[in-house]
């Protein structure tokens, strides 16, 4: 792609003090994109947000929206509107006046400022709540004056703020769905900051992962979940299992590792990621790359054998931890539960079906 | 009641603290100049002989004056030192604050006798309700300030920072959302800086020169017998005065919160 990103990160550092917040992020976020910042608590996504909302000065590098650095712009001169985490509703104003605030320094009449309201409401759907007082509304209605007071002034880049963490579960993953078709609806750019791996995966187009100031991968969310380019990140997003391994010879594109109850291996070069220096060569595998095999199924690529060493019931999924023969750890195997396919007990002895394609070596 | 000796108690405490105040109506009704039981008979001459009197009207509207303007400055200034501790980090802002704060704990005497050397031999002024109002401004910033920032403390700073990132400017935002979210704070730090003034008599005995206000009038007249049922008037004024006061100020409060919906942390009533 050749077009212009509508964010650009050129080296950005951040110093608190002697605190380096930021430590030279070199990014771009495309136009239309929903874009997630997603990471631990303290690993500077908030404050590379509020970098680009204008609330946080940098200490070097520039921040660029849409082409245009933005150096020495002000926030309320910034073509971005951002949604807080707390949602900031003005408890002193009503619904139609919080979701209009924004139109205070525009020049059009009464009347279309209010037709402007109206839609905004309208889209996130509230309408007909405009006269309501702000504070008498629920946290998913204040989400939603939140997202149209934002949005009312079409802003280039919208920017959220862990919008949906203060949420119930049942509205949150409501809201997820919602913020997408919104996003797709008004073509907008969304930035979002999130510590929710399950939430960036599920919203984003593209994902940063961000540790310590930095960003350790910036991916879609396929590539990230399955070729993560560290064991940090491996961690950090769903559960992977992890297994010792010996790297034993390199050939082309082919490396051969040695792991325990697994055997000999060949994994390629695009399989291989980063594991923290003088870390042990390990072998990742998320659950549900591996299957459990019930009587009279065939094998996949490769089979093994354990026992059951743990069973965690979700309803829709089976965690089963395998110890397998020859490992001192149990593995973690995830099953649907499709119908008339039993729970299996702890201490069952087990075939498990893996395949070589689906794993990442981490050295 | 499980345990009367408490409530004997409470109920004594009460006693102790309001019959006093109750005496003022009482006596102000009473037809005799002397104050001692048994009551004479009803009369309202006092009240008469009260709006009559020149100097006490003059000592009134002194008070009111410096009271006024004396809250309104420390009301003020307050706002200012309590945004500025409560929002920016600056050097050596502890003791600072701690500075503008002690005249809380300082005695009055000892405010007043400074006070009065600084204006007739360093300022070279004369006394006149201008240096009370002065003094009263400096006795009652601590205490404006300490409510305030309690207001600007619990004001949420991602408000502001929501009203700027929507195109207002800083003294827009200030003025739209922080100044409406802090009046209730604004309306009692006035309240009280107004009824610490009123009442103050140290400052006030040192600073005003000959002008008389409502605590050093009063003082002064109680000298004179005659005088007392006249001044027991004058304290029923205030009394019914000050629950009127009382009454607006919690009005203003609950309207306040019913308005942000704000958790009612308890207030004046």
């Amino acid at each position: 792609m050749t077009t212009q990103p509508m964010i650009a990160f050129r080296e950005v550092h951040k110093y608190y003090g002697d605190y380096h917040a930021l430590r030279g992020i070199t990014a771009e976020i495309r136009p239309g994109e929903f874009f997630s910042l997603l990471g631990p608590s303290g690993c500077g996504k908030t404050t590379l947000l509020r970098t680009i909302a204008g609330f946080e000065d940098i200490s070097s590098g520039a921040v660029l929206i849409d082409g245009r650095d933005m150096a020495g712009v002000p926030a309320n001169k910034r073509p971005t509107n951002m949604v807080f985490q707390s949602y900031a509703i003005f408890p002193h104003l009503s619904v139609a006046q919080n979701v209009g605030f924004g139109l205070r320094r525009d020049t059009r009449s009464k009347g279309e400022k209010a037709k402007l309201v109206e839609e905004a409401l309208e889209m996130v759907g509230l309408k007909g709540y405009g006269a309501r007082a702000a504070h008498a509304l629920s946290g998913g209605q204040r989400q939603r004056v939140a997202l149209a007071r934002a949005l009312i002034l079409k802003p280039k880049v919208l920017l959220l703020d862990e919008p949906l963490s203060a949420l119930d579960r049942k509205i949150r993953e409501q809201m997820q769905v919602e913020l997408i078709k919104l996003q797709r609806e008004v073509g907008i750019t969304f930035v979002l900051v999130t510590h929710d791996q399950e939430e960036a995966l599920v919203m984003s187009d593209r994902i940063a992962v961000m540790f310590e100031g930095e960003i350790a991968q910036l991916a879609d969310p396929e590539t990230l979940y399955r070729r993560p380019n560290s064991r940090r990140v491996a961690d950090f997003i769903g559960v992977m299992n992890f297994l010792p391994a010996t790297v034993t010879g390199e050939r082309g594109d082919t490396i051969t590792a040695e792991v325990a109850g697994l055997g000999a291996l060949e994994v390629a070069r695009s399989q291989v990621s980063l594991a923290p220096a003088g870390d042990q060569a390990a072998v990742g595998f998320r659950p549900e790359t591996l299957t459990l095999l019930y009587e009279g199924q065939q094998a996949g690529d490769r089979e093994a054998q354990g026992v059951i060493d743990e069973v965690v019931y979700y309803g829709d999924m089976t965690y089963y931890d395998v110890r397998l023969d020859g490992m001192e750890r149990p593995v973690r195997i995830s099953m649907r539960n499709v119908f008339g396919r039993p729970v299996l007990d702890v201490g069952t002895r087990t075939r498990v079906a893996w395949s070589p394609g689906a794993l990442v070596l981490f050295r | 009641m499980k345990f009367p000796p408490l409530k004997i108690y409470a109920l004594a405490y009460l006693l102790f603290l309001y019959a006093p105040i109750l005496l003022l109506p009482l006596f102000a009704f009473n037809d005799g100049t002397i104050i001692a039981f048994p009551l004479k008979g009803f009369t309202t001459g006092w009240f008469a002989k009260m709006a009559e009197n020149d100097t006490l009207r003059h000592a009134l509207s002194n008070s009111l004056i410096i009271a006024l303007t004396s809250s309104a400055g420390a009301t003020i200034l307050a706002v200012f030192a309590a945004r500025a501790s409560t929002r920016y980090r600056f050097r050596a802002k502890g003791s600072i604050m701690g500075l503008i704060m002690l005249p809380m704990v300082l005695p009055d005497i000892l405010m007043g006798m400074s006070l009065l050397l600084v204006m007739l031999e360093v300022l070279r002024v004369n006394l006149s309700i201008g240096t009370v109002i002065l003094g009263h401004v400096i006795i009652s910033l601590p205490y404006a300030i300490a409510v305030l920032q309690t207001a600007f403390a619990t004001l949420d700073q991602s408000l502001e920072e929501a009203a700027v990132d929507l195109g207002e400017t800083r003294i827009g935002t200030f003025r739209l959302i922080v100044l409406p979210l802090v009046m209730p704070g604004i309306i009692s730090a006035f309240l009280i800086s107004f009824t610490i003034s009123l009442d103050e008599f140290i400052v006030a005995f040192f600073l005003a020169g000959n002008q008389p206000t409502l605590p050093t009038y009063i003082f002064s007249q109680l000298r004179f017998p005659s005088s007392i049922p006249v001044i027991m008037a004058l304290g029923t004024c205030l009394v019914a005065a000050s629950i009127v006061l009382l009454s607006v100020a919690e009005f203003f409060r609950r309207r306040g919160l019913k308005r942000t919906g704000a958790k009612d942390t308890g207030g004046f009533l």
